[in-house]
């Protein structure tokens, strides 16, 4: 029996003292791995958001916001000039427009709301003093109850709007093409009863339903996706473009290539890099993490704390074995390492199951903790915003960042293992420091006074 | 040879300053039994600290074999007590969750005895003073209060020290249990040549020692042969 030996039978001398530490050690070393396996998931993510979607330059005519202002459509030219500019390595083109009920024999899936009525109060106005379609030239015609529109998208490139994983049904359209046929969203499908297939009627056309697709936003899910030139054609804007997605190659180079537009372009367009959106989209996931390494610390320090009381207890409830054990020729180090030898096999049965703890609840917290920031952090994302969701064209980037926001998986590596290993022998050793030097200070003699 | 030269400790009170032993001087021969006898508060527990290294005299010499133990360092004392000191408790002081053998074993390890032979030498020491290879595997609490003391005892002996300083050996047990013991003892100091130094409050214990030191006060009365 040597020094070790004597340590690891102390620290089960007591079952339910040994037991009581143990448990409260599992938690906190559990809560440990836990929030580091959150921390470095979120903080994977958070890069990977921005490599991924901070490469992204909006461009949208200028004065034209959200279908708010006014302002020239960009043309076939700009457009070339912008595919044209260094370090573009892609680019989609978007025509948004709204189709009344003279325009279309859908019925929109969207209530109005008080939101609606508002903004559709100067158009009502209007409406009632101008002559309408199909009306006698001169003629007023009746005031009509206001409706809420159908938003369409006409798209050079449909994937950059619906993902192939989001079509529910039926296939892409090819947005080069001139063909009369739509994606057309879930609620809106449901809503006129379309499915693949079925024909609605639009500009005076017949479009075929080519697809259906969800991407779990209701305004998204309530509009029409068509080729590019299709909507072009139809709404007589040959050549129109009302918002251009540029994918840069690097997201080292998304600077040069804003500036190099904005030369470009001059004061015909206004442009926005997805950069500052990104930044905004993983603030809430930066406070996760933060969050998490507070957590971190926080759990670490409570271990210690139980660590600590329990071998100051442990020697106080022991000093005249450690006098005795001093009396009969122990020195201070053996003594010291047996306590030690203790504190760290209390410290490593509690790692052990608080591993297998912090394994099994690492994934829910990291989850509860992302789903708890989405709350505020989507709001903000919708709230900054993004000019492409009031233009209707689907807010694709932004939908895809807080997507990308709640989508992250808790992954735990063996460098968060060896951390939390690590973070478990230093509770062990700061825990051990103090008692360390309470048992220093035991006097032998004492052994001989108390008897 | 034991030589207690002109022993003096003091302690710092609330009150003033505390003489617990005061020009105290004596000599015991190697393999005597020595027996301290005093009141409560003369000194007697002060003394066996003392002699045992677990504390430093304020002036005086304590030679052990030629050694002044009063001039050691903190880490020369506890090298003392693990090779030259044996020491037997009122209340035993048994490590209870180590075995009898354990208990024995733990002081043959702080002596430096290679750990292949600590275990044939506890099993031969609590042979010697009477404990049952059975009984030699029991823990403290499943042994009663002699059969620790012998324990106690073995222990003592693990390293054949050169003295073996019991403080109250038999207080804790019923007088025919304390017989069995002091008889222990003294066979012992004769069988092994170990010098003991024993406090006692029984006069008839006291009486059978070769040697009797009455402390009052922290002050030697007299030196009985």
């Amino acid at each position: 029996m040597n020094v070790i030996s004597r340590g690891v039978r102390n620290a089960l001398r007591s079952p339910l003292k040994s037991g009581a530490v143990i448990v409260m050690l599992a938690v906190s070393i559990g809560l440990v791995l836990a929030m580091l396996v959150a921390r470095s998931s979120v903080d994977a993510k958070i890069s990977e958001i921005k490599a991924t979607t901070a490469t992204g330059i909006t461009i949208s005519p200028a004065g034209v916001q959200g279908g708010m202002g006014g302002g020239d459509a960009l043309t076939a030219d700009q457009v070339k000039t912008i595919t044209a500019t260094p370090h573009i390595s892609s680019a989609s083109s978007t025509l948004t427009d709204q189709l009344g009920t003279e325009d279309t024999n859908l019925i929109s899936s969207l209530a109005l709301g008080n939101l609606g009525q508002r903004q559709m109060r100067f158009e009502q106005k209007t409406d009632s003093a101008q002559t309408m379609p199909g009306g006698a030239s001169g003629d007023t015609v009746p005031r009509k109850a206001m409706t809420p529109r159908t938003t369409v998208t006409g798209t050079s490139n449909a994937t950059t709007i619906v993902k192939s994983d989001k079509l529910t049904s039926g296939a892409m359209i090819n947005g080069n093409s001139e063909d009369l046929e739509a994606l057309v969203g879930k609620t809106l499908a449901e809503k006129n009863n379309l499915s693949v297939g079925s024909t609605f009627t639009a500009y005076g056309k017949t479009i075929t339903v080519k697809g259906i697709f969800s991407n779990g936003s209701v305004f998204q899910d309530s509009g029409i996706i068509m080729p590019l030139a299709t909507v072009q054609t139809l709404t007589g804007q040959a050549g129109a473009i009302s918002s251009v997605t540029a994918a840069v190659d690097s997201s080292d180079n998304v600077a040069s290539v804003v500036t190099a537009l904005k030369s470009a372009l001059s004061d015909k367009a206004d442009i926005v890099s997805q950069q500052e959106q990104a930044a905004n989209s993983v603030k809430p996931l930066e406070s996760i993490a933060n969050l998490a390494l507070t957590g971190v610390i926080g759990a670490a320090i409570a271990g210690a704390i139980i660590v600590l009381l329990s071998m100051i207890m442990i020697v106080r409830e022991r000093r005249r074995e450690i006098g005795v054990i001093k009396a009969i020729g122990g020195t201070n180090i053996k003594v010291i390492a047996q306590f030690m030898t203790e504190a760290l096999t209390l410290t490593i049965i509690g790692g052990i199951i608080g591993l297998g703890l912090g394994v099994a609840v690492s994934g829910p917290i990291t989850q509860s903790l992302v789903a708890g920031s989405e709350t505020g952090g989507s709001a903000a994302t919708r709230g900054q915003g993004s000019p492409q969701i009031r233009a209707g064209s689907f807010g694709g980037v932004s939908a895809q960042l807080r997507a990308n926001v709640t989508s992250v998986t808790s992954t735990i590596t063996p460098q968060i293992f060896m951390s939390s290993i690590g973070i478990m022998l230093l509770i062990a050793i700061i825990g051990s420091a103090v008692p360390a030097w309470a048992i220093a200070r035991i006097r032998p003699a004492e052994v001989l006074r108390s008897e | 040879m034991l030589t207690v030269t002109q022993l003096t400790k003091t302690f710092e009170a609330a009150h003033g300053e505390v003489r617990a032993i005061h020009n105290v001087s004596f000599t015991v021969k190697t393999g005597q039994f020595a027996s301290i006898i005093g009141k409560s508060g003369s000194g007697k527990t002060t003394l066996l600290s003392l002699l045992g290294a677990l504390d430093s005299p304020s002036s005086g010499k304590i030679l052990v074999d030629e050694i002044d133990i009063a001039r050691l360092s903190g880490h020369e004392q506890t090298n003392y007590r693990a090779h030259k000191i044996g020491f037997v408790f009122q209340h035993y002081n048994l490590i209870p969750n180590l075995t009898a053998l354990e208990n024995v074993m733990l002081a043959l390890e702080f002596g430096g005895v290679p750990a292949h032979d600590r275990i044939e030498r506890a099993i031969q020491l609590l042979s010697d003073v009477g404990l049952s290879s059975e009984e030699q595997k029991r823990k403290p609490g499943r042994l009663s209060g002699g059969q620790q003391q012998r324990v106690s005892i073995a222990r003592a002996l693990a390293n054949r020290p050169a003295i073996i300083l019991a403080d109250e050996p038999t207080g804790n047990l019923d007088s025919e249990t304390g017989k069995k013991i002091f008889d222990l003892l003294h066979s012992l100091s004769r069988s092994e040549n170990t010098t003991i130094l024993a406090v006692t409050h029984d006069l008839d214990i006291a009486g059978k020692t070769d040697r009797t030191f009455t402390l009052k006060d922290g002050t030697m009365l007299a030196d009985k042969r």
